[in-house]
């Protein structure tokens, strides 16, 4: 089954689209409505601002081809600002509404630690998703994050529990970068790809 | 691990002494207000120095221990206790415990009666240590058992808790002693304390297996510490694994090494290097490219290229970067993040402008340091010239101005494996809140430990050391881990 790699301008789609084919992907990097709501194994990547990357998803038309095609029954995975977009809204700027995929609000880390964090985290798993990997640490950068989450599969601590993997049916979301994360982050994305 | 915060008391005040003497004093203030400014909650132990107690043998700060006490905080009290009446008097204006020095050391009989009359569970018996000797009745003088004999005897009475000084560090913001705990072995909880100046120091401490506590004073009052973020570090110990970083050094398209910036020669393929090295476990890969002229900037954008595209961790990039537009370059060309050199001495408002465009986490500050005299100066082109720029305060105006982290190199530690410049690193992380890469001096697995535990550093760079295979990163993790410092 193809995967189709949503080609976000919000997003180091040049990277996740490496991992992906490394990890075994057949890749279609696409920005068009209709190939997205067709799609049956959906990417969406993202970095840098939720602002930023929702806006460019509503005023082009892709939120409603993901949320087309996730109600077609494709499964998706939001990567890092991608996995925030799933979520009800995020607090960057007052609100600004998500997808509403998953159950949730993405904060700003109220944390002792320096913000953002940079850097590889332990991170407590469970599920499909994470099924062999030996070691489950993995890349974060970030400055927002879910917190305790009912869909949480992952969890993570930087002063503070976060929610470091979502799943709610088909829809997957990981805070962390998996084309940085060494052979877990491969093994992440190989094991989402196989997933039916 | 507890972190118990420590006041010492004179003349219902809270002071510091400097190097113990009574002629030399910084006021803080009174108690209650001090522990509000530095957040010390309900149910928080609490460390209890009486001064004057210590000088002449009066017990005179009862009433504040009375106070403390009915706030809620568990104190454990010291300062020249000699006798059981002594200890008994702290005890019953309501300290839990009481912290035994001295007597401890000197005079068994003694300890063993306050002991039999209050429990063990109510003494903490106080060690100081200098080089290895105990040290007895405010540092004047050795006592008569060794350190050995101490502790054989404490334990033997059923003591649980046994505060080590290291009397040499104490006060000076040099550290704590890593070695002495490293070294200590006995059942009892050991608290340590004495120079313990970061939030670094306190994770380090946390590491040791016999280390259960530590108390802090001075740190705490500078505002160096905050509790708060202390004992959420050391909640969590494990869960933020440190890096170890190697570094392929490239000109002209191939790998090649040097000893101090010169005497340069050929090494390798860069692609094959950096898999080689994500396969062994490196956390993250800098490529620094040492290309002397402009026309060869575009071999190393290709060598970029051609790293990220065989390289699933962080790719951090260096060398000859000048402007916005290089920064992007690199970027584009498959770089995580961007270390800044000489062109940010030059401009420091690049690192703000690339940190604004990028974010903070894609500006790597690149410092070249080297001793000279006193102070560190931050050298530019490759190490061979100095800026003027004094390197430690460099690093603090970079992290003001944006940059996510610091690549801190010693130019006099590079290609020697002397090990890296603890006290160059200190230097800086005692000032910064970002992380640091320590570089520079890596020549055994011993050195990547200190840099961490002394030092400070988030992460460890080296390049010839695993580039000729005299260690593997395997080594290192595996020594690291050993010493119980987490690692990926």
């Amino acid at each position: 089954m193809k995967t189709t790699l949503i080609d976000s301008p919000v997003a180091n789609v040049a990277n996740i689209a490496r991992a992906l084919r490394v990890a075994g992907a057949e890749l279609d990097v696409t920005r068009d409505p209709e190939t997205i709501a067709n799609a049956k194994k959906l990417v969406l990547p993202g970095v840098g601002s939720f602002i930023a990357a929702m806006r460019w998803l509503t005023e082009n038309n892709i939120d409603t081809a993901i949320r087309a095609a996730v109600n077609d029954g494709a499964s998706l995975l939001g990567i890092c600002v991608g996995h925030q977009l799933l979520f009800d809204s995020s607090s960057e700027m007052g609100t600004t509404r998500g997808l509403g995929l998953i159950r949730g609000e993405v904060r700003q880390f109220d944390s002792v630690l320096p913000v953002p964090q940079i850097g590889w985290n332990r991170v407590a798993t469970s599920g499909p998703l994470f099924e062999d990997v030996e070691n489950s640490v993995f890349y974060f950068v970030n400055s927002y994050a879910a917190m305790n989450t009912p869909d949480e599969i992952a969890r993570a601590d930087y002063g503070g529990p976060f929610t470091a993997a979502v799943q709610r049916e088909r829809v997957f979301g990981v805070q962390f970068h998996p084309e940085k994360s060494s052979a877990a982050g491969l093994r992440v994305l190989r094991n989402y790809i196989a997933w039916t | 691990m507890d972190v118990i915060p420590s006041l010492d008391l004179l003349d219902g005040q809270v002071v510091r002494l400097l190097h113990g003497d009574f002629a030399r004093v910084t006021a803080y203030g009174d108690p209650e207000t001090v522990l509000d400014s530095l957040g010390v909650p309900r149910g928080s132990r609490l460390h209890i120095v009486d001064l004057e107690a210590s000088r002449s043998g009066r017990p005179v700060e009862k009433e504040i221990v009375r106070r403390l006490a009915s706030r809620g905080l568990r104190i454990q009290a010291g300062g020249g206790i000699r006798s059981l009446a002594d200890a008994r008097t702290w005890i019953e204006t309501g300290a839990e415990k009481v912290v035994i020095g001295t007597v401890a050391a000197d005079s068994p009989e003694v300890l063993r009666a306050i002991v039999n009359d209050l429990g063990a569970d109510r003494v903490i018996a106080a060690i100081d240590v200098r080089d290895g000797i105990v040290r007895v009745a405010g540092w004047e003088r050795d006592a008569k058992s060794s350190l050995a004999e101490v502790f054989a005897r404490v334990e033997q009475l059923g003591i649980g808790e046994v505060l080590i000084t290291d009397i040499s560090k104490d006060g000076a913001m040099r550290g704590p002693s890593f070695a002495l705990y490293r070294s200590l072995r006995t059942k009892m909880r050991i608290i340590a304390s004495g120079g313990v100046s970061t939030i670094s120091d306190v994770v380090s401490l946390s590491r040791i297996g016999s280390v259960g506590a530590c108390v802090i004073g001075r740190a705490l009052l500078d505002g160096r510490i905050r509790l708060a973020e202390a004992r959420a570090r050391v909640a969590t110990p494990n869960a933020i694994p440190e890096r170890i970083i190697p570094c392929l050094d490239v000109r002209d398209g191939r790998v090649v090494k040097g000893v101090n910036f010169v005497d340069i020669r050929d090494a390798g393929d860069p692609v094959e290097c950096a898999i080689r090295y994500e396969a062994e476990g490196g956390d993250e890969l800098v490529i620094l490219d040492i290309s002397a002229t402009d026309a060869n900037r575009s071999t190393a954008l290709d060598v970029v290229r051609r790293v990220s595209e065989s390289l699933f961790i962080p790719l951090t990039v260096g060398g000859g970067v000048r402007t916005i537009e290089d920064f992007r370059a690199l970027l584009r060309a498959g770089a995580d993040r961007v270390a800044i050199n000489t062109a940010a001495i030059r401009n420091p408002q690049l690192i703000a402008d690339c940190a604004r465009e990028f974010g903070v986490q894609a500006v790597v500050l690149s410092c070249d340091a080297k001793r000279a005299g006193d102070h560190y100066e931050a050298m530019v082109r490759g190490g061979k010239e100095s800026s003027g720029v004094d390197a430690v305060e460099w690093c603090r105006r970079a992290e003001e101005l944006g940059a996510g982290e610091i690549l801190l190199t010693s130019v006099d530690r590079d290609g020697t494996n002397s090990g890296y410049d603890i006290e160059l690193l200190r230097a800086v992380t005692s000032i910064v809140r970002i992380g640091v890469i320590a570089s520079g001096g890596a020549g055994n697995v011993e050195h990547f430990r200190d840099a961490i535990e002394a030092g400070g550093a988030r992460a460890v760079l080296a390049a010839s050391l695993f580039h000729d295979r005299r260690l593997s990163i395997g080594d290192v993790k595996q020594f690291l881990a050993s010493e119980g410092i987490p690692v990926r």
